[in-house]
C-alpha cells in the first residue's frame, strides 16, 4: 500500500516538473517602473494620459518562444490624464464605459521573433465586451542581474501600437467628426519585469 | 415694518441671484465645451441649480442672523419662515445641481476618490444639508428637543458655509477666471461681516442695556 503511494507520487511528480519548470520563465511586474501610457491628437495638440492600475502576466523565454506568453488586464478606472474631470468624461459612455466596462484585457496567442530583438505578441484585446485580434510589437530590452536587488533578474519591454479607437468602439465618433478628438491612439507599453536568479 | 428696507434687501438678493444665474452662460466652464445636445443642458441646468443653491444658502445665513435691518423690514416672524422654507429650497436645488451634472456622465460614474475632492467635499455638504432640514422640519418626529437641535444646526450651518466656499471655489473651473472668483470672494467677505456686525451688535446693545438697568 505504503509503495503504491510513493508509485503515484513519483508519477504525479512527472507532470509536475515540467509546470514548475514553465513557471520559472514567469517574471513578476516591477509596478513602479512600468507604464501603459497613451497619446491621442485634440484638435491641434495632444493629450497625454496613463492607466495607473494594470497587471500582467509575463512568461518570456527567447529560447522558447511557444511557452512564452503576455496577459495585461488594465482598470479603465485607473484613466489619469492629470485632469479628474476629463478623466470622469472619458469613463463615461462617451467613451470607455468603465461602469459597465471596468476593464481591459490582452491575452497573448503566439510570440514570434523579429528582427533587432523586436518579438511580434499576438493575442486577443478585449475592450467593452468584445474581442479584437491585435499585434503588439514589443522589443526586448534584454536581461541581466538586477543592479539594486540581490538575487533577482530583470528583463525590459517596450513597445508601441496605433489603434483605431473608433474600431474598439471606444466613442461614437461624434467627437472625431467634430474635429475634437482623433481616432488614432498611440498606445506605448514600457515593461520592466523581475524574478529571482536562475 | 419699514417697506425701504425691505425692498433694499430684496433688490440686492435679486441682483446676487441675477449674477449667479448668469455665470455659466458668461464664464462657460471647460466641461460644457465638450458636452453635445441633451447632456449639455443637463450639465447647464446642473450648474444653474448649484449656483441657485449657493446664493440660497449665503441667504439662508443672512436670515438665520437676523439683525435690526431685517427685523425692521420683514419682521421676525416672517424671517423664521422664510429661513424655513429658504431651507427646503437649497436642498432642492442641491439635489438638482448633484442629479444633472451626473447624469450626463452615467450615475455609475461617480466622482470619487482623492483625485474628486472637491466634489466629495460637495457631497459630504449635501448630507450635512439634508440632515439639517430633515431635523429642523421632523424635529418632533425625531424627539429633539430644541436646546439639543440648536445646539446641532448652527454649527453645522456654519461648516456647511466653509464646505461651499471650498467646493466652488475648488470644483468649478468657471470660477478660475479672476472677476467670478473675486465677486465671489466679495461675497464670502460680505456675508462673514454681515454675520460679525450683528453678532457684535448684539453684543453692544445687550452691554448697554445691562449697564441701564
Amino acid at each position: 500500500m505504503k509503495h503504491r503511494k510513493i508509485l503515484v507520487f513519483l508519477l504525479l511528480s512527472l507532470f509536475i516538473v515540467p509546470v514548475a519548470h514553465g513557471a520559472n520563465d514567469s517574471w513578476e511586474l516591477d509596478k513602479a517602473h512600468s507604464n501603459i501610457f497613451f497619446s491621442v491628437d485634440h484638435i491641434f495638440s495632444k493629450v497625454n494620459g496613463h492607466f495607473n492600475d494594470f497587471s500582467t502576466e509575463v512568461v518570456f523565454d527567447p529560447k522558447d518562444l511557444s511557452g512564452s506568453s503576455f496577459a495585461f488586464t488594465i482598470k479603465v478606472a485607473s484613466i489619469d490624464t492629470n485632469m479628474s474631470k476629463r478623466d470622469k468624461h472619458l469613463k463615461s459612455n462617451d467613451f470607455f464605459d468603465a461602469g459597465k466596462y471596468p476593464a481591459m484585457v490582452f491575452t497573448s496567442t503566439a510570440v514570434t521573433a523579429g528582427d533587432d530583438g523586436l518579438y511580434n505578441v499576438e493575442g486577443t484585446l478585449t475592450v467593452k465586451g468584445q474581442s479584437y485580434n491585435v499585434t503588439l510589437p514589443l522589443v526586448y530590452a534584454g536581461m541581466k542581474d538586477h543592479p539594486a536587488i540581490r538575487g533577482k533578474e530583470v528583463a525590459g519591454f517596450n513597445g508601441k501600437i496605433v489603434i483605431d479607437r473608433l474600431a474598439f468602439a471606444i466613442g461614437s465618433g461624434k467627437f472625431y467628426k467634430m474635429g475634437v478628438v482623433g481616432k488614432d491612439v498611440e498606445v506605448f507599453v514600457s515593461l520592466e519585469v523581475v524574478r529571482s536568479k536562475q | 415694518m419699514d417697506r425701504a428696507k425691505r425692498y433694499i434687501f430684496i433688490l440686492i438678493l435679486l441682483l446676487t441671484v441675477a449674477s449667479a444665474a448668469a455665470l455659466p452662460y458668461v464664464y462657460e466652464s471647460q466641461t460644457l465645451w465638450y458636452k453635445i445636445g441633451l447632456d449639455k443642458t443637463l450639465l447647464r441646468g446642473g450648474q444653474l441649480a448649484g449656483m441657485f443653491a449657493l446664493t440660497l444658502l449665503f441667504t439662508q445665513i443672512v436670515l438665520a442672523v437676523g439683525g435690526p435691518f431685517l427685523e425692521k423690514g420683514f419682521g421676525l416672524k416672517n424671517i423664521m419662515s422664510w429661513h424655513r422654507t429658504n431651507g427646503v429650497l437649497v436642498v432642492l436645488f442641491a439635489l438638482i445641481h448633484v442629479f444633472f451634472i451626473l447624469v450626463p456622465e452615467g450615475l455609475d460614474n461617480l466622482p470619487i476618490g482623492i483625485k474628486f475632492w472637491p466634489e466629495m467635499v460637495g457631497m459630504l455638504l449635501l448630507w450635512i444639508l439634508v440632515v439639517m432640514v430633515t431635523s429642523s422640519r421632523y424635529r418632533g418626529l425625531l424627539r429633539l428637543d430644541y436646546r439639543r437641535w440648536r445646539t446641532i444646526h448652527k454649527p453645522l450651518g456654519y461648516l456647511a458655509t466653509i464646505l461651499v466656499v471650498v467646493h466652488v471655489l475648488f470644483v468649478s473651473d468657471s470660477f478660475v477666471h479672476v472677476v467670478p472668483r473675486r465677486l465671489f470672494i466679495v461675497a464670502v467677505v460680505a456675508l462673514l461681516s454681515r454675520v460679525v456686525w450683528v453678532k457684535v451688535y448684539a453684543q453692544i446693545e445687550k452691554k448697554g442695556s445691562t449697564s441701564v438697568n
